[in-house]
């Protein structure tokens, strides 16, 4: 009774690591690229968000069934075979399903191949543990991430239109900042919204 | 005999999951690509269709023309006619690209039939400052190319916006994305009809 | 002379107008970490511009004579990776053997190259503006490799004088780094539209 219940609660304690202790953006700094890139409205981080989670339990599982019969020094590259494999596949279904969103996220879908975060998972969780725990670790990494993204986007898209997901929310006096939908908008408010995180938490330089 | 065992001991797993994956995606791209490609002509369609309205269809024309976009390259232009209900040609599209303000602009010009007038144009994709060269997207600008006469077209700053001629009057603001399109859309018009009036395709302008 | 002058613009706008930090977030990672120091700073920048000279061009090689208009497209992505990782592997083996000094300079900057986001980016966006000739590839990827360099330089010099501000508790490190890097966007776009 008690083991599993342990089990249990070490899920539950990976899952919440991946949502804010060990936020793969704002903690672990992790994934940069796609965050400045695609957070311009939330429709897009949305969808990069899901394909991030889809390529990250996909791989997870396939490298942590593997995990016993690896090579070490052919480790990174397996895990490149496979990350790509997955994200090639996401990228068909992309453009297959939502063709739009696969314009506007362009070349930034095949760049989650070399998003820090799914290789890093990858080495550090999966090719170390059973099966469940790299699944969980990889919704909760996934789940973190799309979070983040959205909390960015809505930010940005918030500030340059005045608008989120066509609905209205800003007082009709409100001049959009065209600023935020441009590179600048982008780091700055990654580097503000990182400066909040660090005096939420207390970290210390 | 050993240094090949040797090798396959070493990388019999990469073998393998290369063979899988490579499978893998195969089979994902043979269920998917009859779907990817439909989408690339619907959002063509979807496109022109607003510019030539009566359009029923649209027909990829077999001979390529080529022309040089600008000084140094040359390019084959894909040609479609649009064809209406009763399979007559009622107007001429095609895609056109040229530098903008930040990056490259693409387009898809519509022409009439007889390749006298512009029936507009729609902005495929492009990355200009957003409230400024965005604006090339929104009526202000394209509604004066409706109907311009399909030649060389001159940008001017000042002008009237609701008298359709061979004037555009650019945006306020964003003179650079203005000055693009409109030598975009001059550049390949010009050069296109004269190919294919070369090619006998349309009527010369003397008839 | 029209190819010397579509090659020249085809290199400023890589280093300057389409710069792959400022405008297309590329290679934020080793931006953020390496840009501390001017020395350090440099030795990435040329580290990278080795790799992604070389990488773009075998991967436009490989793209235009065996991968494009045959089945084999939808494995561009694999592809590329692939051989980015063996280039680098190669590269890595080749600079230590021959060039030892060189290797000492920039050599623990090399396996961390596979994964920047600047060399995968930067052969996917050679597809994607379908650059024709081999020549236009090299300069593109040598004129990316630069662009990135002189990035990461300049916020290196800033960051070695924002040692010695007065940065508040909870913005030091990446924060701070970021607004930086944003101000220095700003400053980039303004040579938009500078090439006709």
């Amino acid at each position: 009774m008690t083991n599993s219940n342990a089990k249990t609660a070490r899920y539950a304690q990976t899952l919440i690591a991946g949502l804010w202790r060990e936020n793969p953006v704002f903690r672990l700094l992790l994934g940069m690229c796609p965050t400045l890139a695609v957070t311009a409205a939330v429709k897009p981080a949305l969808t990069m968000g899901c394909c991030v989670i889809f390529v990250l339990i996909c791989s997870n599982i396939i490298v942590s069934l593997m995990r016993n019969l690896l090579k070490p020094h052919l480790r990174i590259l397996m895990f490149t075979l496979t990350i790509a494999t997955f994200v090639t596949i996401a990228d068909l279904f992309l453009k297959a399903f939502v063709p739009r969103m696969s314009e506007m996220l362009g070349p930034y879908v095949p760049l989650i191949i070399v998003n820090c975060i799914i290789i890093c998972r990858a080495e550090a969780c999966a090719s170390k543990n059973a099966l469940v725990v790299s699944i969980i670790d990889a919704i909760g990494m996934g789940i973190g991430f799309t979070v983040t993204l959205c909390v960015l986007a809505a930010v940005r898209e918030l500030l340059s239109t005045g608008k989120i997901f066509e609905v209205s929310l800003m007082p009709d006096a409100f001049v959009p900042w065209a600023a935020m939908s441009m590179p600048v908008g982008a780091f700055i408010t990654l580097g503000l919204l990182l400066g909040l995180v660090n005096t939420v938490t207390g970290k210390k330089a | 005999m050993s240094k090949i065992k040797y090798f396959v001991q070493q990388s019999w797993l990469l073998i393998v999951a290369s063979f899988c994956f490579g499978l893998l995606i195969a089979v994902t791209n043979a269920a998917l690509s009859p779907t990817i490609k439909q989408n690339e002509i619907n959002k063509r369609n979807r496109l022109v269709k607003a510019l030539l309205p009566e359009a029923k269809d649209f027909i990829l024309y077999e001979e390529q023309i080529e022309i040089q976009p600008f000084r140094g390259k040359t390019e084959n232009v894909e040609i479609y006619r649009a064809v209406s209900e009763a399979n007559e040609c009622i107007g001429w599209s095609f895609e056109a690209v040229g530098s903008g303000f930040a990056d490259k602009i693409k387009l898809v010009i519509a022409l009439d039939k007889n390749f006298e007038k512009i029936a507009g144009f729609d902005v495929l994709s492009s990355n200009e400052t957003p409230g400024f060269g965005d604006q090339i997207k929104y009526d202000y600008f394209r509604g004066q190319f409706k109907g311009a006469p399909a030649g060389e077209l001159k940008l001017v700053t000042v002008g009237e916006p609701g008298e359709i001629d061979s004037q555009i009057v650019a945006i306020s603001g964003a003179t650079i994305s203005s000055e693009a399109v409109v030598e975009i859309v001059s550049n390949y018009v010009t050069q296109v009809k004269e190919q294919m009036q070369k090619k006998g395709i349309i009527g010369n302008d003397e008839q | 002379m029209d190819t010397l002058n579509i090659l020249l613009m085809a290199f400023i706008s890589v280093v300057l107008i389409n710069n792959l930090v400022f405008t297309k977030f590329l290679g934020i990672c080793p931006y953020l970490g390496v840009s501390g120091r001017i020395d350090m700073a440099f030795g990435m920048g040329m580290a990278v511009t080795f790799v992604v000279t070389l990488s773009g061009t075998l991967t436009w090689l490989i793209d235009h004579l065996i991968l494009m208009g045959t089945p084999l497209e939808v494995t561009r992505y694999v592809c590329f990776i692939l051989v980015i990782a063996g280039a680098v592997q190669l590269v890595e083996m080749y600079v230590r053997k021959f060039f030892p000094s060189l290797y000492d300079s920039f050599g623990i900057f090399l396996p961390l190259i596979t994964t920047n986001c600047a060399i995968l980016g930067l052969c996917l966006f050679l597809n994607l503006e379908m650059v024709d000739n081999i020549l236009e590839a090299v300069i593109r990827s040598f004129g990316a490799g630069i662009g990135f360099t002189m990035a990461i330089c300049i916020m290196a010099g800033i960051r070695e004088n924002l040692d010695l501000a007065d940065v508040p508790v909870c913005l030091k490190g990446a924060p701070i780094t970021l607004i930086t890097a944003g101000l220095l966007a700003m400053a980039f776009m303004g040579f938009a539209g500078m090439i006709r």
